[in-house]
C-alpha cells in the first residue's frame, strides 16, 4: 500500500529563499516531489490568503521560504512574512487543521542542507496529520 | 583596456573584481582551487531563523554572482607561474589545469560514489563553492596513473567527464595585480594541541564549521551521536608565544560565539561551556554575548584557557582541567565533544610570485599594501595583509577596487 | 485574451533526456491556448540561440514568453536582451526553474518529475495570461551632490573617494574643525530633516542658526562615535579626566600632567552604557607605550574589563605589558570607583591578583567611543533603522557592507559600531565608492514590478505607510494612499500586509501568484 502523496507548497522568495533550494539541488541533493514552490519578491507579498487558498485547493501543507531575518533583502520582509503565517496558523486552529501544517522558515544562500530538511520536515507533518479533508489521493 | 589580474577566489578577490567591474573594467581571477568562495565555502552560516551578521552567506553570494559577469575571466585550478614589470602593467603568465569535468556536470555525486580510488579521485566542488561543478585530481586517479578506468565517465549522465581536457598555459597582460591569497587556518590539530587529532572527540573549529555547513548538525565523531556537553575553547594557536602565533586572529570570538548560539538554536538543551582570556566579539557590544548566556541556563563563560584534556576511552569523552581565575582552584570538567577555535595564518605572501611582484612578507607571513607597492601596480588584499573577518575583508576590497579604478584607467 | 505566448525548452537544463521527455514538453506547449511558438534550443547560455528566438518571436508576433531553463541569474540579461530586440516587454518574459526545481532533485523518480515539469510549464503559461507589459522610466538626479554627514576619519575618507568619480561632495560637519577634504566641508551643519529617495534627496540642515535646503544624489551617514562627550559617573568625579585623541595631543607637546596615567575603557564601568562603549585600542595601546617609553618612571595603568586589542594590536598589548604598562582587569562586581570627597584616587578590584588597588591619578584617559547622540537624530531624518546599542544599522548584508536599507544612503565608521581609525577609513572609502557611483549614475531607473493602489478601496489606514522601508507609500491629497514609484523597491510588503486589499503588486498580484499555485496543485505527482 502506497502513501498518499503530500501536495506541499512552498512560497519561496528569490533572494536567499531560491538561492537555497538551487544550492541544494545543485549538490546533488534529493527532495520529495510533489513540493510545488511558488516564487514572490519577497516573502513579505507572501498574503495569508494565499496560503489557506493553497489549503483549499488541495495542498495539504504550506510553508513560507525566506532569508534569515535581519538579512532580507528588504530588510523587514521575512519577518513580516513570518508575523502572515503566524497569523494563518491561529486561523487553522479555528478552522479545525493542525497548526503545524503551515510554518515560516529562513535560510541563507549558503546552505545545501536547509531546504531537503525544510521539505522532510512538511512531508512528516502530513504523514503524521494525513491529508487535509482526510481523504486518500 | 588592459584588465586588471586578481590572485586569489576568496571574499577578498571576489570581492574587488565584482567592484572593479561595476563601471566597466575587465578582470582575470585566478582561483588555485577547484571553486570561488575561499575559507568560506566550508564555514556555516551561523544563524537559524535570525541572521549573525558571520559573513559566510555574503562570500558564497559574491562568487556565484562573479561567475554571471561577462568581463571577469574566471579561471579555476589556475596558477600564476611568472610575473613581471612592463611598460603598461604587468606580463603574467597562468597555469590552468584540466578540470576533467565539463558544465554539464549537474553535481550528482554518482562519479564519487563509483570511483574506486582510496580518498576519491573525483570530488565535488569545495563546501559551497561556485560554480557546482565536480573535478578530478589526475594524480589521484586510476585512469592517467594506470590507463584504465573510466567509472565516472561511464556513469556520468550527462557525459560530463572528458579525460581529453588539457592543461592551458595562458599569458595575459594586466594594468595592476591585486594579491589576495587569504589565510590558512593554524595547525592546531596537526600539533596535537589539547587531544586534537588523537582523541577523536576533540575537533577544530575547522572540523565543526564543515560538519555544520554539510549537515547542519554536530555528530560525535566517535559515535555520530549528537553531543549534548560542549566545551568551546578559545584562542587555540593564537595569542601564544609558545604554540601557533603571537598575533590575536581577531574573528575567532566572533565566530565562536555566534557558532556556540547556533548550537543552542540547534539544540536548546545543549549544555556548553565557552573557555576564553578575552571576549573580542568584533563590532557588537562586549556584553551581548554575555547577556545572551545568562539567559540560556545552560551556558557558561569560563575565564581561563584549559591547561589540559584527557580522554575517557570508554565513553570517548573528555576531561578538561582548567584553574579557574577567581579561585585559583583546579576544576575538572566532563564534556562529549570539545571544539578548539583555530586561528589563522597568512597564505602564500612569501613565495616566488609575491617576490617577483614586489611584496615584502613580515616574519609572521603577512603583506602589507604600502604606497610604493601601490605606485608599482601591485594591491595587496584581505586577511593576507592582517587579521580581519568577512566584513572587513568586503569593505577593503572594495576601497581597493576603487582606488585602482580611479587612479589606473579613470572610470 | 489577447497573449501570444512563446515557449522555449532549453534541452541542456532540461538534461538528462532520459529524465525529461522534451517532446511531451513540446507537445503540451503548443496545445495550450495563446501558445503560438515553441522551440527547443540546445543552449541559452552561450548566447549564439538567442538570434533565433528573436527572429521566432518576431515572426509569429509573440507578446509573451516562458523559458523553461534554470535559475534567473544565469540566463536572464541576455534573453531578456534578445527578447527586447524582438518586441517583447521584459516584464512578459518568466523563465520557470526547470533545471533545479525538478531535473535535478528528483533523479530516482523519472515519471513524477515529467508530470511536475509539464505542470510547471501549464502554470507559468497560465500565470503569463494574466501578465501585463510593464514599463521602467528614469528620472535625472537634480544635482550630483554626494551628502556626507560627518567630517571625522569616516567621511573624509568617504569625501576623498567619492570626489573621484566626478561628484560633488558635501561634507556636513557639526563642529567648527577645520578639514582638509574634496569638495565643500561646511562646518558648525547638522541634518535635520529629509525626505526623498535615492537620486534625489532633499535634505533639511541647520547651519549654525540658519536652516537650509539640501539637494542629494546619495547619502553617506559617517556621523562616528561620541568620543568627545565623556558621559558617565567617573569622568564627573574626576578631575581633569581626559579623552584620549585629546591626550595623545598633550604627549605629543609634552603637555601631559606629572603623576600616574590610567587609561580606563568607560568612564561609566557600572552604567547600562557599557554595551555601546567600546575601546579603540589600537589607539590606546600605541599611546600608552609611547608615554611609557617617553616617561619610563611614570606609573601607566591601563583598566578594563576585556581586553579587546584584537589582530596585530594584540602585539602592542604584549608589547606594552614587557615596558611595564599594568593591565588591570576588573568586573562589574566590583566596578572602579572613585570617591567624591577624594576625587585624586580610583579603588580598582584587580581579579588576576585578587587585590584591591588605590592609585593615586596624576591623569585619567577615556577612549570609549559611545554611540554619537546624533545618531538618534540622524536616523530619524532619514527613516533609516537604528541599531539597539545607539548606532545606524546596516542593511542587509546582500546589499552590501556599508549599505543601509535604503538605496542611495550609506554608512560607515564608528556611526555602526565603535572602532579603530583604519578601519573606519576602510569603511570609509567603501562608502564613498557606493554613494559616488550612484551619483555619478546622473539618473534613477524606476518602476516595473512596483506596488500599486486602489485608491476606492484603500481606508487610509496607514499600515502600508508604517510598513514600507523606502517610505514609498504616502497618504496624498485624496487622503489616500499613494505611491511614490520612485522608491518602490518591489518588494510587496505593503501588498501582504494591507487589510482592504487595496495594494497589489504588478506582476505578482493575488490573482497571478493563486492561479500559478492552484495550477500546480492541479497536477497529479
Amino acid at each position: 500500500m502506497t502513501e498518499p502523496r503530500p501536495k506541499i507548497v512552498g512560497f519561496c522568495c528569490e533572494r536567499h529563499g531560491m538561492d537555497a533550494v538551487v544550492l541544494a539541488a545543485r549538490s546533488g541533493k534529493q527532495f520529495e516531489v510533489s513540493v510545488r514552490l511558488v516564487q514572490v519578491p519577497c516573502t513579505g507579498r507572501v498574503d495569508g490568503m494565499h496560503i489557506l487558498r493553497s489549503l483549499e485547493e488541495g495542498a495539504d501543507a504550506v510553508f513560507v521560504l525566506g532569508c534569515l531575518e535581519k538579512n532580507c533583502y528588504y530588510d523587514t520582509g521575512s519577518i513580516e512574512g513570518r508575523k502572515r503565517v503566524g497569523y494563518v496558523k491561529q486561523m487553522l486552529s479555528e478552522l479545525g487543521l493542525e497548526k503545524e501544517r503551515v510554518e515560516m522558515f529562513n535560510a541563507a544562500s549558503s546552505n545545501s542542507w536547509v531546504f531537503p530538511e525544510i521539505v522532510a520536515k512538511m512531508v512528516e507533518v502530513v504523514r503524521k496529520f494525513g491529508p487535509v479533508g482526510g481523504e486518500k489521493r | 583596456m588592459m584588465p586588471i589580474l586578481v590572485i586569489g577566489g576568496g571574499p577578498a578577490g571576489v570581492t574587488a573584481a565584482k567592484s572593479l567591474v561595476d563601471k566597466g573594467g575587465e578582470v582575470v581571477l585566478v582561483e588555485k582551487t577547484d571553486s570561488l568562495g575561499g575559507r568560506a565555502r566550508e564555514w556555516t552560516c551561523k544563524g537559524l531563523v535570525e541572521c549573525r551578521n558571520c559573513g559566510v552567506c555574503y562570500a558564497i553570494d559574491r562568487a556565484a554572482e562573479l561567475l554571471t559577469q561577462p568581463s571577469v575571466e574566471v579561471l579555476l585550478l589556475s596558477n600564476v607561474t611568472f610575473a613581471q614589470k612592463s611598460e603598461e602593467g604587468f606580463s603574467v603568465k597562468i597555469k590552468s589545469s584540466p578540470r576533467y569535468v565539463t558544465d554539464d556536470c549537474i553535481g550528482c555525486g554518482k562519479c564519487v560514489a563509483v570511483c574506486p580510488v582510496d580518498g576519491k579521485a573525483v570530488f565535488p566542488p569545495t563546501g559551497s563553492g561556485q560554480p557546482r561543478v565536480h573535478w578530478i585530481d589526475r594524480d589521484k586517479c586510476l585512469h592517467f596513473k594506470k590507463g584504465k578506468c573510466s567509472a565516472c565517465a561511464e556513469i556520468c549522465p550527462t557525459g560530463a567527464v572528458d579525460y581529453e581536457d588539457r592543461a592551458r598555459n595562458i599569458t595575459r597582460n594586466v594594468a595592476a595585480v591585486v594579491y589576495a591569497t587569504g589565510i590558512e587556518p593554524i595547525e592546531a590539530c596537526e600539533m596535537n594541541r589539547l587531544g586534537c587529532g588523537r582523541y577523536p572527540n576533540v575537533i577544530s573549529s575547522v572540523d565543526a564549521e564543515k560538519t555544520l555547513n554539510e549537515k547542519g548538525r554536530l555528530a560525535r565523531p566517535s559515535d555520530g551521536k549528537a553531543p549534548k556537553k560542549i566545551a568551546i575553547i578559545q584562542c587555540v594557536g593564537s595569542r601564544s608565544v609558545k604554540v601557533g602565533v603571537e598575533y590575536c586572529s581577531k574573528f575567532c570570538c566572533k565566530y565562536a560565539t555566534k557558532i556556540s548560539q547556533l548550537l543552542l538554536d540547534i539544540d536548546p538543551e545543549v549544555n556548553l561551556d565557552f573557555y576564553f582570556m578575552d571576549l573580542r566579539t568584533l563590532y557588537e557590544p562586549q556584553d551581548e554575548f554575555k547577556v545572551w548566556a545568562k539567559a540560556k541556563k545552560t551556558v557558561k563563560l569560563i575565564r581561563s584557557m584549559p591547561a589540559v584534556i584527557f580522554d575517557r576511552p570508554d565513553t570517548g569523552n573528555l576531561l578538561v582541567r582548567v584553574a579557574s581565575e577567581t579561585d585559583l582552584e583546579i576544576h575538572e570538567s566532563e564534556y562529549d565533544l570539545v571544539i578548539l577555535s583555530v586561528g589563522m595564518r597568512p597564505h602564500d605572501a612569501t613565495g616566488d610570485i609575491a617576490k617577483s611582484l614586489g611584496i615584502n612578507a613580515d616574519q609572521m607571513g603577512f603583506a602589507a599594501t604600502t604606497s610604493d607597492l601601490e605606485k608599482s601596480g601591485v594591491y595587496v588584499c584581505g586577511a593576507v595583509t592582517q587579521p580581519m573577518d568577512i566584513e572587513e575583508t568586503a569593505v577593503r576590497a572594495m576601497a581597493i577596487a576603487s582606488k585602482i579604478k580611479t587612479r589606473e584607467g579613470g572610470t | 485574451m489577447n497573449a501570444k505566448i512563446q515557449v522555449v525548452l532549453c534541452k541542456c537544463c532540461s538534461e538528462m533526456p532520459k529524465l525529461l521527455n522534451i517532446a511531451r514538453l513540446e507537445k503540451l506547449a503548443s496545445e495550450s491556448g495563446n501558445v503560438l511558438s515553441v522551440m527547443t534550443l540546445d543552449g541559452l547560455c552561450d548566447g549564439k540561440e538567442l538570434t533565433q528566438i528573436v527572429a521566432e518571436a518576431r515572426a509569429k508576433e509573440i507578446d509573451r514568453a516562458i523559458v523553461l531553463a534554470c535559475q534567473k541569474k544565469d540566463v536572464s540579461p541576455a534573453l531578456i536582451k534578445a527578447y527586447r530586440r524582438a518586441g517583447v516587454n521584459e516584464y512578459l518574459v518568466g523563465i520557470v526553474n526547470i533545471r533545479e526545481e525538478v531535473v535535478l532533485p528528483h533523479t530516482a523518480e523519472p515519471e513524477r518529475a515529467q508530470t511536475k515539469a509539464e505542470t510547471k510549464l501549464l502554470a507559468a503559461i497560465a500565470r503569463s495570461r494574466l501578465l501585463q507589459p510593464l514599463e521602467r522610466s528614469s528620472e535625472d538626479m537634480k544635482t550630483r551632490n554626494v551628502v556626507i554627514v560627518g567630517g571625522g576619519v569616516a567621511g573624509q575618507a568617504a569625501a576623498r573617494e567619492a570626489a573621484k568619480y566626478g561628484v560633488h561632495t558635501i561634507i556636513l560637519e557639526k563642529t567648527g574643525k577645520s578639514i582638509t577634504a574634496p569638495g565643500v566641508v561646511m562646518p558648525r551643519a547638522r541634518l535635520i530633516g529629509g525626505k526623498g529617495y535615492g537620486g534625489n534627496f532633499e535634505l533639511r540642515i541647520k547651519v549654525g542658526e540658519s536652516v537650509e535646503d539640501l539637494g542629494a544624489a546619495s547619502i553617506v551617514v559617517a556621523s562616528g562615535g561620541g568620543w568627545a562627550t565623556l558621559k558617565g559617573a567617573l569622568a564627573k568625579t574626576v578631575k581633569g579626566a581626559l579623552p584620549l585623541y585629546e591626550f595623545y595631543q598633550k604627549l605629543q607637546l609634552d603637555q601631559v600632567p606629572a603623576g600616574t596615567v590610567v587609561f580606563m575603557d568607560t568612564p561609566d564601568p557600572a552604567g547600562k552604557t557599557l554595551k555601546v562603549q567600546d575601546f579603540a585600542w589600537d589607539d590606546t595601546l600605541e599611546t600608552a607605550i609611547e608615554l611609557k617609553k617617553k616617561r619610563p618612571d611614570t606609573a601607566v595603568f591601563v583598566v578594563f574589563q576585556e581586553m579587546r586589542a584584537s589582530g596585530l594590536s594584540e602585539l602592542a598589548y604584549k608589547e606594552a605589558a614587557e615596558i611595564g604598562v599594568k593591565f588591570v582587569r576588573y568586573d562589574r562586581s566590583a566596578t572602579p570607583k572613585v570617591d567624591p570627597k577624594d576625587p585624586t584616587v580610583l579603588t580598582v578590584k584587580d581579579l588576576s591578583q585578587g587585590e584591591v588597588l588605590k592609585i593615586k591619578l596624576g591623569a585619567m584617559v577615556f577612549a570609549s567611543i559611545p554611540a554619537s547622540q546624533d545618531n538618534q537624530i540622524i536616523a530619524e531624518a532619514l527613516r533609516i533603522p537604528m541599531s539597539p546599542d545607539g548606532g545606524i544599522r546596516r542593511g542587509s548584508i546582500q546589499r552590501g557592507p556599508v549599505s543601509t536599507p535604503k538605496p542611495g544612503v550609506f554608512v560607515c565608521g564608528s556611526a555602526l559600531f565603535p572602532k579603530s581609525r583604519d578601519v573606519a577609513a576602510a569603511e570609509g572609502e567603501a562608502a564613498g565608492k557606493m554613494a559616488g557611483e550612484f551619483a555619478a549614475r546622473g539618473s534613477i531607473e524606476y518602476g516595473g514590478i512596483v506596488a500599486q493602489v486602489t485608491q476606492e478601496k484603500c481606508s487610509a489606514c496607514l499600515t502600508c505607510v508604517r510598513t514600507c522601508p523606502y517610505e514609498a507609500p504616502f497618504i496624498g491629497t485624496a487622503t489616500k494612499a499613494e505611491i511614490r514609484v520612485q522608491a518602490c523597491q518591489g518588494c510587496g510588503m505593503c501588498v501582504g500586509i494591507c487589510p482592504s486589499k487595496a495594494i497589489e503588486l504588478l506582476n505578482y498580484t493575488d490573482d497571478q501568484i493563486m492561479t500559478e499555485s492552484k495550477t500546480l496543485l492541479g497536477g497529479d505527482f
